[in-house]
């Protein structure tokens, strides 16, 4: 039944649009604040009634199949999660009720092309879910129509659809040498074929066209520009799940079930993480805005998931799948702490800040939680997955590789606590006297995420054993 | 693949990637946000004509309309939304100069 995770919400955002007026419009929060929690339910307890059962006559109605694993449920739990967030922050930042709806349409809208990205068979479903999730992340950067952010959206719908045209083009060569878009029939016609440039050439220009969309160093241009201008609910979107789903995820996905994983690749992929990691850290050492170097941060962090991966180990991997989690979580965290400053001060300026924390103290607190798991400090969920990633790079003899990843930790301290020392600590600065806490909902929406990074780290094992240990036997398939 | 296939599909390669010239072409070079557009849709019609081909030499005529249509109806709504931030961008500015974007750096 995954197909439902596709169809119930679709029906959803259609009786909302097209029936009842006013009165469905203000259930609309709730129904996706239902449609998300039913989501992060089924994620967590996967059981096999729900995800192997196939409604028969509905997907052949529709002709849709999916497919469920491990990966795929560590997606749509971080999906879920970062939705039901964004979801909160909008109930306070956007106060119109029609604009509030439309933006709730397009999170939901959003969320659908993320959960299919995550169960797709087929090269063709994943292009059409790459495109729906791209065109809601589009409309939503660009929502107020300010100048900043019509450039930042402008940047981001130029480059992601090259991108696009990048991936078609491979897909393109993919149906030539195999006949078929689905999965299993590309993988095994790619083992046995003879013409090794064309499959040379159609992968490389798939996983640039996904660099791009997941904005890894050398194609990284667009995304501090599009999260730094976006509103703030947005950014949390954007910066916590879309770009992790729609680029490192389908990386591994396409990786792991489309070509087949390649030592030739895998250095590629560690090659373009360690020069994300470090391009990401120093350049969010310079940066006066708050958003702009949460987004040089999450370059960075992304770095980290792809070096995982790319060494090819099994320990790696699940490192990475793990670093995908806690990034979307504590990333998350910290968007909503620029959400909840930029509403109260009216400014990301963080020259024109200081000493918030006496102000607001929830807030600070768990800024300082999202910062210390973003750095690695024990026993904090972000410590375990960097522990595992630059184990599994240590262990498979990748000395450089593993040293970058640890000196990588030290700087992410740094602009991490200056960002802090400049925003929250110290002296409060002048024109701040009357500044309240965040509105409640932004206070529960950091509340949450603190505690699943407080909780993931320190029942380390429970998360581990039960969600990211079957990944796995994906692997060894 | 046979020889007359695969022939066609040669061609057919040829004036794909003189569109595809034509479109990287276009958008380098230009500063209008208008012909940027252009420039994209001819990237897009190009890879367009691309799976056409591929379907067709690949034996997959019917998959291949499917393929295609969904690609013109996803393409439509990415051209209407960069269209409608050109539009806004035009009234911020009163002018379509890319140079003119240059607001978020650093």
């Amino acid at each position: 039944m995954p197909s439902l995770l596709i169809l119930m919400p679709l029906a959803g955002i259609m009786i909302l649009n097209f029936a009842f007026g006013r009165t469905m419009k203000r259930s609309a929060f709730w129904f996706a604040v239902v449609l998300f929690l039913i989501q992060i339910i089924l994620a967590i307890f996967h059981h096999p009634v729900f995800w192997s059962n196939e409604l028969e006559m509905v997907d052949r109605f529709f002709n849709v199949s999916f497919s469920m694993d491990y990966i795929s449920f560590i997606a749509l739990l971080s999906i879920g999660i970062v939705s039901l967030v964004s979801l909160l922050v909008a109930r306070c930042s956007i106060d119109n009720e029609e604009d509030r709806f439309n933006f709730i349409n397009l999170l939901v809208i959003a969320s659908i092309g993320m959960s299919g990205i995550v169960m797709v068979k087929d090269v063709f479903s994943l292009y059409v879910f790459l495109e729906i999730t791209a065109a809601a992340s589009f409309i939503l950067i660009a929502f107020w129509r300010k100048r900043r952010a019509l450039e930042g959206a402008f940047k981001y719908i130029l480059l992601s659809a090259i991108a696009t045209i990048m991936m078609l083009t491979a897909i393109a060569l993919l149906i030539v040498l195999a006949g078929d878009p689905s999965f299993s029939v590309i993988k095994s016609a790619l083992g046995r074929s003879s013409s090794s440039f064309m499959v040379t050439l159609a992968v490389g220009i798939f996983i640039c066209g996904l660099f791009i969309k997941g904005g890894l160093v050398p194609f990284h241009g667009w995304l501090p520009d599009a999260y730094s201008s976006a509103p703030a609910p947005v950014a949390i979107l954007l910066a916590g799940i879309v770009t992790k789903v729609v680029g490192i995820y389908t990386i591994m996905r396409v990786m792991i079930s489309l070509f087949g994983f390649s030592a030739s690749m895998g250095r590629v992929f560690m090659f373009i993480g360690a020069l994300s990691i470090l391009v990401g850290a120093f350049a969010a050492l310079g940066q006066r805005d708050f958003k702009r170097m949460l987004a040089y941060s999450s370059i960075s962090q992304i770095g980290y998931i792809l070096l995982g991966f790319g060494t090819g180990t099994t320990i790696g991997i699940l490192g990475a799948v793990f670093h995908f989690f806690n990034h979307a979580i504590f990333k998350s965290l910290l968007f909503v702490n620029s959400a909840a400053v930029e509403d109260s001060v009216g400014t990301t300026d963080m020259d024109k800040m200081g000493g918030l924390a006496s102000r607001m103290p929830i807030t600070g607190a768990t800024s300082v939680i999202a910062l210390l798991s973003a750095c690695g400090i024990p026993p904090l969920a972000g410590f375990w997955s960097k522990l595992i990633i630059i184990l599994a790079l240590w262990k498979s003899g990748h000395v450089a590789y593993t040293l970058i990843a640890v000196f990588a930790s030290v700087l992410t301290l740094a602009y991490l606590l200056s960002m802090q020392r400049r925003t929250f600590f110290g002296k409060l600065a002048d024109g701040l006297e009357d500044i309240k806490e965040a509105h409640t909902r932004i206070r529960v929406a950091s509340i949450i995420l603190a505690a699943i990074t407080v909780l993931v780290g320190v029942f380390f094992p429970l998360m581990f054993d039960n969600f990211i240990l079957p990944v796995k036997d994906i692997l060894l398939r | 693949m046979n020889e007359l296939y695969w022939r066609i599909f040669l061609n057919f390669s040829f004036f794909i990637i003189m569109l595809f010239i034509a479109g990287f072409y276009c958008i380098l070079v230009t500063r209008n946000l208008i012909r940027v557009m252009i420039g994209l849709e001819l990237l897009i019609k190009a890879v367009t004509l691309f799976l056409v081909v591929a379907c067709y030499v690949s034996g997959q005529a019917a998959l291949g309309q499917a393929l295609i249509i969904t690609l013109i109806v996803m393409e439509v709504v990415m051209i209407a939304v960069l269209a409608g931030v050109v539009l806004s961008i035009y009234r911020h500015n009163n002018s379509l100069d890319a140079r003119r974007l240059r607001e978020l750096k650093g």
